[in-house]
């Protein structure tokens, strides 16, 4: 399944949701879900998966009746279930250089890219921050006034860090020469053979047959 | 696009994506998810703030799947924040703060419909009881809905555009001379 | 022959009427090695961007005066802070290393060997298959180093790049810096390492509020004025705080040898 070509994989983490919308419940969805589920199992991430589901039948069946909680639960559950799967089955890494090798931008895999490297390092930091703000008498209790000044307090140092580091990151990209729109060489592009790419293309028109039976 | 503006879009999506350890830091119910979109098309116009939306919901849906489908509010937020940033209304809290106001109930209504045709209204558990408290009220689906939507989202884009306008002044002139929206943002071009 | 020159340069950072840098005329040579020593801010940092074609390209500003660069190859720069200079798009630090020739399309063989030859002279080979965001600041500034080496640039632009090592590390890079200028590539760095100096640079320049206020030979850091400006090596600051008489010495070598001969 890891063997897969990146876009293959996400080829079928969209079709199946798109499918559970499309084809008529509950048939429809309990089959996408049981296949979204399947892939999850075989990605050992099944408990994650079922867990990030699980509270949304509690609130649909608080607001609505059984029908209704079966039709949209199980769409909930195969859009949860897939992705849950393709995070699983897919290291960025991977992701990054199947876009590069497909020959797209350089500046869309760095953008994508860059924010999965950015974000647990500026996570990091804020929770730094609130250490120290903390040494400094900060506390989740008081009034929203207060409250609020805190979180500027947090917020505004954390921010403007991030906003001094753009310049630095900019001079350091362009000596490296990325150049937004240039063609980068991948460096181990995932294999893409004609078979992957025919059972994309027969996803995406299995969808659009589907919506276009549903609609007649 | 310059590669000053290019940068720009993944710190700022990983601006909102690290914001939640702040707020969880101060026990407030935000989400906060909207300040790198607005803050990065006050700095860099609407394609950027565009871009940096797109990105942000794309992360964030690998941690939890449910934010994709609102990648939608996300591309709203930052036009809105374009345009606020054309007339200056980050030039005070006087003026963002209503303008805040006014991006909750647009960010609401957006909101609304993804929530209410793809999750029926169970977006979050939060949401999901205010539906539930609005359709005790004697709400029809859709407006009890959007009362959950409203409830979540009207402070949380008020307290975004403060911040976003406490940063935009808290700049020096130098880095904010080389983004070209900031100094009209505030009022200063 | 690759050859960097400013002439009469005059630069400004954007809303700044002051100059950063002020009528600085300056050649380096391949084969070169050049330092700038200054109190902070007095534009040796400025000067390293300028030289890199990154100001006022980049950065913004303006620049009067000329800048001229004649090279085979390109020109690197390797800024101070290692950890902003992450491409983020590189999830190993082979990768890391690979991302500038990667973006210059070089055939994957050519990267290959480049990238290969580069984490060997850095000393990388065991952080190969590592993340770069779990290196310490030390292994961080090596490997951004290694990226830039593997562009094989002709003029090489340092700013303080012994900011993060320890003395193994910073005396193995001044080694690769003498080395490199042996191969022909011309070199400017910028530190507060006077020490290492003699033994590193054919020249040092003394930036003092973004003029050129004295260049010379390594010598320059023993000479009264700047041992009083506080930039001389340390053995001559001792020397001259202990009251003997000048020429101060400028290694510890030569401290010797005079205290031999008193």
């Amino acid at each position: 399944m890891t063997q897969l070509h990146p876009f293959t994989l996400l080829a079928i983490a969209g079709a199946l949701p798109a499918l559970a919308w499309i084809l008529p419940s509950p048939a429809g969805g309990l089959s996408t879900a049981a296949v979204a589920l399947g892939l999850a199992i075989a990605a050992r991430s099944f408990r994650t998966a079922v867990f990030t589901a699980a509270p949304f039948w509690l609130f649909l069946l608080l607001l609505h009746d059984v029908p209704t909680t079966i039709a949209i639960g199980l769409r909930l559950t195969t859009m949860v279930a897939s992705f849950v799967w393709v995070v699983a089955a897919l290291p960025a890494p991977r992701l990054v250089e199947a876009m590069v090798a497909a020959g797209w931008s350089a500046s869309v895999a760095y953008v994508f890219a860059a924010t999965l490297s950015a974000a647990p390092v500026l996570r990091a930091r804020a929770r730094r921050i609130a250490d120290a703000q903390r040494c400094r008498g900060l506390s989740p209790r008081g009034g929203l006034a207060q409250r609020l000044r805190a979180l500027r307090a947090l917020a505004l140092p954390l921010i403007l860090s991030a906003l001094h580091e753009v310049d630095e990151r900019a001079l350091a990209l362009e000596t490296r020469r990325l150049v937004p729109g240039a063609r980068r060489t991948p460096l181990s592009p995932p294999s893409d053979p004609p078979g992957q790419r025919i059972a994309r293309w027969g996803l995406v028109a299995a969808c659009a047959a589907a919506l276009a039976w549903r609609l007649k | 696009m310059p590669i000053r503006l290019l940068v720009l879009i993944p710190v700022a999506a990983a601006i909102s994506l690290a914001l939640s350890a702040a707020v969880d830091a101060v026990a407030l119910p935000l989400f906060l998810d909207t300040t790198g979109t607005i803050l990065a098309t006050a700095l860099g116009g609407p394609v950027v703030g565009i871009a940096t939306g797109v990105v942000t919901s794309a992360v964030n849906s690998l941690r939890n799947p449910t934010f994709w489908p609102f990648v939608t509010v996300q591309i709203i937020v930052a036009l809105y924040a374009w345009i606020a940033a054309r007339a200056g209304l980050f030039r005070s809290f006087k003026t963002a703060v209503p303008a805040g106001f006014g991006l909750g109930v647009i960010a609401a209504l957006t909101s609304t419909p993804i929530s209410y045709l793809v999750f029926g209204c169970t977006t979050t558990g939060g949401i999901a009881l205010t539906t539930a408290l609005g359709k005790a009220l004697g709400l029809p689906p859709l407006g009890a809905c959007f009362f959950g939507s409203f409830v979540a989202d009207f402070g949380d884009k008020a307290v975004t555009f403060a911040l976003v306008t406490s940063v935009l002044h808290g700049l020096p002139r130098r880095t904010a001379a080389r983004f070209p929206w900031a100094l009209r943002a505030i009022g200063a071009a | 022959m690759t050859r960097l020159a400013f002439e009469h340069v005059t630069f400004r950072y954007p809303a700044t009427e002051a100059p950063a840098l002020e009528d600085v005329s300056l050649e380096v040579m391949g084969g070169e090695v050049v330092a700038l020593v200054g109190s902070v801010g007095a534009g040796a940092s400025t000067l390293l961007l300028v030289a890199g074609d990154l100001a006022p390209r980049v950065v913004g500003g303006r620049i009067e005066g000329h800048v001229t660069f004649e090279g085979p190859g390109p020109r690197g720069i390797v800024l101070p802070t290692p950890w902003t200079q992450l491409s983020g798009m590189a999830f190993t630090v082979w990768d890391e290393v690979a991302f500038g020739p990667a973006n210059l399309g070089l055939p994957r063989d050519e990267i290959v060997r480049r990238v290969d030859h580069a984490v060997a002279r850095l000393g990388l080979e065991d952080l190969g298959s590592r993340d770069p965001t779990t290196l310490s600041g030390g292994e961080l500034q090596r490997v951004i180093v290694a990226g830039i080496l593997a562009m094989r640039p002709t003029l090489l632009l340092l700013d303080e790049p012994t900011a993060e090592l320890d003395s193994v590390g910073a005396r193995s890079l001044w080694e690769l810096v003498r080395m490199l200028a042996s191969e022909g590539t011309a070199i400017i760095v910028a530190t507060s390492e006077l020490d290492a100096l003699p033994a590193v640079a054919d020249r040092v320049v003394w930036l003092e509020r973004g003029r050129v206020a004295a260049t010379g030979p390594a010598a320059l850091l023993a000479s009264d004025v700047l041992v009083v400006a506080n930039l001389g090596t340390t053995v001559a600051a001792v020397w001259r705080a202990a009251g003997l008489p000048s020429p101060y010495p400028l290694t510890v070598a030569q401290a010797a040898q005079r205290w031999e001969r008193r």
